[in-house]
């Protein structure tokens, strides 16, 4: 992504101007251009990074600076109960991938092949995407609360009430029920994207072959859309790593007990509740260890994939 | 679908079944807070399913004056509003530059900026919120405004950098054969021409500022935004659905109603976004 962008702007510049006072004011004028976007980068993120990895290396309080412990913090993130649960928690989030990508792309190819009433789906299975994390956990703490709707319903059904988001058996699935229902519009609409760069003759060819509908999809859309798969892998995976805590914060605060508590909500919980935060800044370095191999991924898959 | 055959049509019809049962499901939520938040406390203690059948606002006034929400909203609507119009310059002004300046180091500094998407808020959440203490900036208006501003800089840059660089560098030269200078090219032809992006990057970022939780939950304890409000009223207020309820439509109108005006605009350019950035 960034390399080709990179290379796009730069066959855009031209063989050196002849004046070459006017470039050195020319390169003034871009840097002070460029200065608020840098300082702020700078100053909210990357300063932060470096600075967090210093204070993960000590043991800082709230109001004591500390002093240098080397990997004591990421040592003792090992032997914790609770980071133990966070990353069997991520690793649990991380199995429904295949699912966050399949369903959306399952609808996307419907859609694309002209299920009836595709344009209203296209416009409503948006909605859940652009509204905050806090909406959506807010009606669904409603509804699946003990005394809520769901319960209500399956006891007129004659089937006894489940406390879904207050017993560890069920509040992690069905916090991820609701985020990949809040994010499956997202996802339809990438495979949408990515679906009308598959070649339609061919699809029409195979059809007047004979080719049955499975087959078609197996045999050809779904190959064709494989660099649009890795891509949505990617993206959703990190996503998931890093956009579930409005949710969780909403839904189940990260309970009962360490049920739903994933690496980023134990890293604001550290911080905050539990006034760790040199400890909360060596979880936030494993965690960027994590995404940033990822981001890695995902860079190297769309510079591969420059055409799509 | 000429050819498509009896077989596929009928699978395709028997597919949008569940399919519309799932764009139902997509519009529950918003019709389940209207229609909670339109019953008295004593309707809905009586029936949770049914629609209200003698609607009243009060649960509307009783949010918007007896729980802050006034405040709140103001808070949102200042942090926002603040937040995307500096979006807007700031990344106008990086994507000129690097789409259309000749400078040294203009690579390294276009992959300092996108390299930061690598370093979301948790990654680095205790040391910016010390750098926010630092800077006094806690509680304020513009220490939020100036966190989403840093925290969703890098896509708006990235898209501006890649609008203007599909301008002819003509145009800059013309303007300043003309006499002006390259901030007077930015401010009376940058600008206006990179309008459609802006006026895209505007609305989705409106989305993110005003959506975001975590940035204001750390940040903003003694001034809160309409979403930290929200969720601080789900404890307060949990024997009291309707207002609960009312106050989450409060909360979300201003998006669904964003979402209603610019439907399109908003879906292609996160799909540009997603695939391209």
């Amino acid at each position: 992504m960034a390399t080709n962008t990179i290379r796009q702007t730069a066959q855009g510049v031209p063989p050196r101007s002849p004046s070459r006072r006017r470039g050195r004011a020319e390169a003034r004028a871009a840097l002070l251009f460029l200065l608020p976007a840098v300082l702020l980068v700078l100053v909210f993120r990357i300063i932060p990074l470096f600075w967090g990895f210093g204070l993960s290396l000590t043991s800082a309080t709230a109001t004591t600076p500390g002093e240098f412990i080397g990997w004591g913090n990421y040592l003792r993130a090992l032997d914790d109960p609770n980071f133990r649960a966070s990353i069997a928690n991520a690793g649990v989030v991380l199995l429904a991938v295949p699912l966050f990508v399949t369903i959306p792309m399952v609808l996307a190819i419907l859609i694309d092949q002209g299920v009836p009433g595709r344009a209203f789906f296209r416009s409503v299975y948006f909605l859940p995407v652009v509204l905050s994390s806090v909406i959506i956990g807010s009606i669904f703490s409603i509804v699946l609360g003990f005394n809520g709707q769901l319960n209500g319903a399956l006891k007129l059904l004659g089937i006894p009430g489940v406390d879904w988001l207050g017993q560890s058996a069920t509040a992690l699935p069905v916090t991820l029920v609701i985020q990949s229902w809040s994010t499956f519009g997202m996802g339809v609409l990438i495979f949408l994207a990515g679906l009308s760069t598959v070649p339609k003759d061919m699809v029409e060819a195979a059809r007047l072959e004979g080719a049955k509908m499975w087959q078609i999809w197996w045999h050809i859309i779904i190959p064709e859309l494989r660099p649009v798969i890795e891509f949505s892998t990617v993206i959703t995976t990190i996503g998931l790593l890093t956009s579930m805590f409005g949710l969780i914060y909403v839904l189940t605060g990260g309970g009962p007990g360490t049920a739903t508590t994933v690496p980023e909500y134990l890293i604001w919980a550290a911080q905050g509740r539990l006034n760790q935060p040199a400890y909360a800044a060596a979880l936030s370095i494993i965690l960027f260890v994590c995404t940033g191999i990822l981001a890695w991924l995902q860079i190297r898959i769309m510079s591969r994939n420059a055409n799509f | 679908m000429a050819g498509a055959g009896k077989r596929q049509r009928l699978a395709l019809r028997l597919a949008s079944i569940p399919m519309g049962l799932l764009a139902l499901s997509c519009l529950y939520p918003m019709f389940f807070a209207v229609n909670n938040a339109l019953k008295t406390r004593h309707d809905y203690l009586l029936d949770r399913f049914g629609l209200a059948t003698q609607p009243t606002l009060d649960n509307f006034a009783q949010a918007w004056t007896g729980a802050h929400l006034d405040q709140y909203f103001l808070n949102s609507v200042i942090a926002t509003v603040g937040a995307v119009l500096l979006l807007m310059v700031v990344s106008s002004m990086a994507g000129f530059a690097l789409a259309s300046l000749r400078f040294p180091y203009r690579r390294f500094l276009f992959i300092v900026i996108l390299s930061s998407l690598m370093i979301p808020v948790q990654v680095v959440l205790v040391p910016y919120m010390r750098t926010m203490v630092a800077l006094h900036l806690i509680n304020t208006h513009i220490g939020l405004i100036l966190s989403y501003t840093a925290f969703f800089l890098p896509f708006s840059v990235y898209m501006m950098t890649a609008f203007y660089s599909t301008l002819p560098r003509e145009l800059i030269e013309a303007a300043r054969i003309d006499g002006a200078k390259l901030f007077q090219v930015w401010w009376h032809v940058m600008v206006p021409l990179g309008m459609p992006a802006l006026v895209t990057l505007g609305i989705i970022n409106t989305l993110n500022c005003w959506n975001d939780i975590l940035i204001a939950l750390l940040t903003m304890q003694k001034n809160r935004t309409i979403m930290v409000g929200i969720s601080a009223l789900k404890g307060q207020y949990s024997d009291q659905i309707p207002l609960f309820t009312a106050g989450i439509v409060i909360a979300a109108a201003p998006i669904v109603a964003l979402y209603v005006i610019f439907q399109r605009r908003i879906v292609s350019g996160i799909a540009a976004g997603a695939v391209k950035g």
